[in-house]
């Protein structure tokens, strides 16, 4: 017999307000709908009423884990409809920032999925532990601890404080340290790994099918990650090399991620020990006036959860129409197809191996 | 230290002061029996609650409870008058009688059980030949209790985890009566008082470790503790059978949990870790400390352990715990008996 069962959009572990109408038969899910729009804001249609430096601040707020990767992607579209340059020492301290962000964001994300299988919160709360450390590094460079807002077109809202070098690689030390333990602590237990393991497949061609980007694609063994294959900044420079692994179950994507910190950790360093010297101020938020040469722009980003693509027309005074294709928006809509036949406690293990926010997904 | 055995055999000492005599004297002296332990149920519970959230909070590098009284120790305190003091809510959906009354019969029955137990070689209530079997056929009980409770509460999470109790009884009843039949072969009887003295010399956690580490898998399943709390996976099923019990009778449940966690810790501590023997202190102490090391390790279980699947918990107490247990049962025969 099937039943359906209505999980959200107030449950403990739908990571915000997503409800999911299951059917299940025995334990089984033979169907499984997300239903989303509980967070929608409307932030494209509120965008083209604002200027466009005071657009940033509802960018941090669709993904509210990483909200500088999302400020960034939408400075550097007005900053590509401007036609302006980065400054050099501003592109070296934004691909670091970045990938603050992008540990922080992956940290926070172990720990929900730790919770999602069952774990009672002591992983969880250790993540979050570590995931204060680095937000007090963004602090220091940007001076907020969560909704930074500190890019400006051409570079930043203030240069790197003296003394930041050291603690960040005094922070890099203590994750790297840190992310072995988790592994360690995680992995030793057979309990996890059958959770883990063989649940929410997806492999090469159904991920491509479906269309979802990140750290879901590069678990099925897609080798596509936008900082390489649309490179930008100095990711070129800092030698990167996306991380993949082939199984394409939860286990693969919990795995591509927790070697993501690793890479990200690398690539801070990296960042660090090549910064150039000079200036990295963007301009003041008064002098834009942006010119509408370039009407129609695109800027495509990884940000920590895949691909995020900004689509722009520009006006000269705000822009015309902001288009953000979210990417647990396409991610999400890949649970449907990966949770057939899995059991009822397997769905909370794959919507935690997708890394949902449902900031991003409603928009 | 023969004092603290004549201190707490109150129970005597009620009814030789009254004068009474004959039936009436033993039915004071069990009510005054039961009064006793009670309290001590209740205390624990209270004890352990803090303890705890103390330890949990401290393996997860938070600081638990600290703003009510010393260290927090009032928390559960003012936790248990906020629920008092809440609305009690019944479902539209619900059958009364059976979504109300099974809560009640469920602490009734734990406390019950551990009045079974003895404490001490003075402080026992009952102490009946087939102490031991009486004890788990009624704690098996438990099971098809929650079942009615869920079933009787007409959430659909609920209802799974109704399900899923008799799925888990199925899978870790079986074992638990293999390793309780052999720790009556061992003792020769399932007179709880002959089961601690026969562990006078060896404890049987060294007698039979295979025996031992089914019954602590199995006891956890029993309890509802991770990594075994598939009935009221919170993550899942929100709170499982308890999703639409309100506040008093949430009150009675988490009441319920902790006793019940005391019945584990003492059953535990009396088939395998040689109950109330000990040298020095007096034997109701030495029980009661050997209870509270195997609750702190049970809490260590729960802050470190993934949850297990409902179907991986059935493969595992049939390809695992069944074939462990006939071994201790089969090796515990020729070893001991022959």
């Amino acid at each position: 017999m099937v039943t359906r069962i209505n999980i959200g959009p107030v449950h403990p572990s739908t990571h915000g307000v997503l409800r999911l109408v299951v059917d299940i038969d025995g334990d089984t899910v033979v169907k499984l709908e997300p239903h989303i729009g509980f967070l929608h804001r409307g932030v494209e249609k509120l965008v083209e009423t604002r200027m466009y430096m005071q657009s940033p601040p509802y960018m941090e707020k669709l993904d509210y884990v990483a909200p500088m990767s999302y400020d960034e992607a939408y400075v550097a579209t007005v900053e590509k409809a401007m036609g302006v340059e980065v400054k050099e020492r501003a592109m070296w301290i934004r691909t670091m920032l970045l990938e603050l962000q992008r540990i922080a964001s992956h940290l926070l994300w172990l720990g929900t999925m730790a919770n999602d299988v069952g774990q009672f919160f002591t992983v969880f709360m250790w993540t979050f532990a570590d995931r204060d450390v680095v937000l007090r590094l963004l602090e220091e460079a940007s001076g907020a601890r969560m909704f930074y807002v500190n890019m400006r077109i051409g570079g930043l809202i203030r240069d790197l404080p003296p003394g930041f070098e050291e603690r960040a690689e005094e922070v890099m030390d203590h994750v790297e340290k840190r992310v072995k333990k988790y592994e360690d602590f995680l992995e030793a237990s057979p309990l996890f790994m059958e959770r883990m393991k063989g649940v929410g497949v997806m492999d090469r061609e159904k991920a491509i099918e479906l269309g979802v980007t990140g750290p879901v694609l590069r678990g099925s063994g897609v080798d596509y990650d936008v900082r390489k294959n649309n490179t930008y900044y100095v990711y070129e420079k800092l030698n990167f090399k996306p991380q993949l692994r082939s199984d394409g179950d939860c286990f693969a994507r919990y795995k591509v991620r927790m070697m993501e910190i690793r890479e990200s950790i690398r690539l801070v360093r990296d960042a660090l020990a090549g910064m150039p010297d000079g200036d990295a101020l963007g301009m003041p938020i008064k002098l834009i006036l942006p010119s509408a040469k370039n009407r129609m722009v695109s800027v495509s980003r990884e940000l920590p959860r895949g691909e995020c693509l900004m689509y722009m027309i520009a006006d000269p005074q705000r822009p015309y129409r902001l288009s953000i294709r979210a990417p647990t928006f396409i991610n999400l809509a890949a649970m449907s197809e990966i949770s057939k036949g899995c059991r009822t406690a397997d769905i909370f293990a794959i919507s935690g191996s997708l890394d949902l926010v449902m900031g991003d997904v409603d928009r | 230290m023969t004092w603290i055995g004549e201190l707490v055999s109150i129970a005597s000492f009620v009814s030789s002061y009254l004068n009474l005599t004959g039936t009436l004297a033993t039915a004071v002296d069990a009510l005054v029996y039961a009064i006793a332990i009670s309290i001590l149920i209740v205390a624990f519970d209270y004890v352990f609650g803090w303890v705890e959230r103390k330890t949990i909070a401290k393996i997860q590098g938070r600081h638990g409870p600290t703003f009510a009284g010393k260290y927090g120790i009032l928390q559960n305190l003012a936790d248990f008058v906020k629920l008092l003091s809440k609305e009690h809510v019944l479902p539209k959906r619900a059958d009364r009688l059976m979504f109300l009354s099974t809560i009640p019969i469920m602490l009734a029955l734990t406390i019950f059980l551990i009045l079974l137990l003895p404490f001490s070689p003075t402080l026992l209530e009952s102490n009946v030949g087939l102490g031991l079997l009486v004890i788990f056929v009624l704690l098996s009980f438990m099971p098809l209790i929650i079942f009615a409770n869920g079933f009787g509460s007409g959430n659909k999470f609920a209802t799974i985890s109704a399900q899923r109790s008799v799925v888990m009884l199925l899978s870790y009843e079986v074992p638990l009566i293999f390793v309780i039949a052999t720790v009556g072969l061992l003792a020769g009887g399932y007179n709880l008082v002959n089961l601690i003295n026969a562990q006078s010399q060896w404890w049987f956690v060294i007698l039979m470790p295979i025996g031992f580490f089914v019954f602590f898998v199995a006891m956890l399943a029993e309890l509802e503790r991770p990594p075994f709390d598939i009935r009221e996976a919170d993550n899942e099923l929100i709170a499982g059978w308890l999703t639409d019990v309100s506040a008093p009778y949430y009150t009675l449940a988490l009441f319920l949990d902790y006793s019940r966690m005391f019945l584990g810790s003492l059953l535990i501590a009396i088939l395998f870790f040689g109950g109330w023997s000990g040298p020095i202190l007096p034997p109701f102490v030495w029980l009661l400390l050997k209870v509270f090391i195997i609750s702190f390790f049970i809490m260590i279980v729960r802050a470190s352990m993934v949850r297990m699947r409902i179907d991986r918990l059935l493969r595992f107490g049939w390809l695992w715990l069944l074939p462990l247990s006939l071994i201790n049962l089969i090796l515990t025969y020729l070893v001991f008996i022959r």
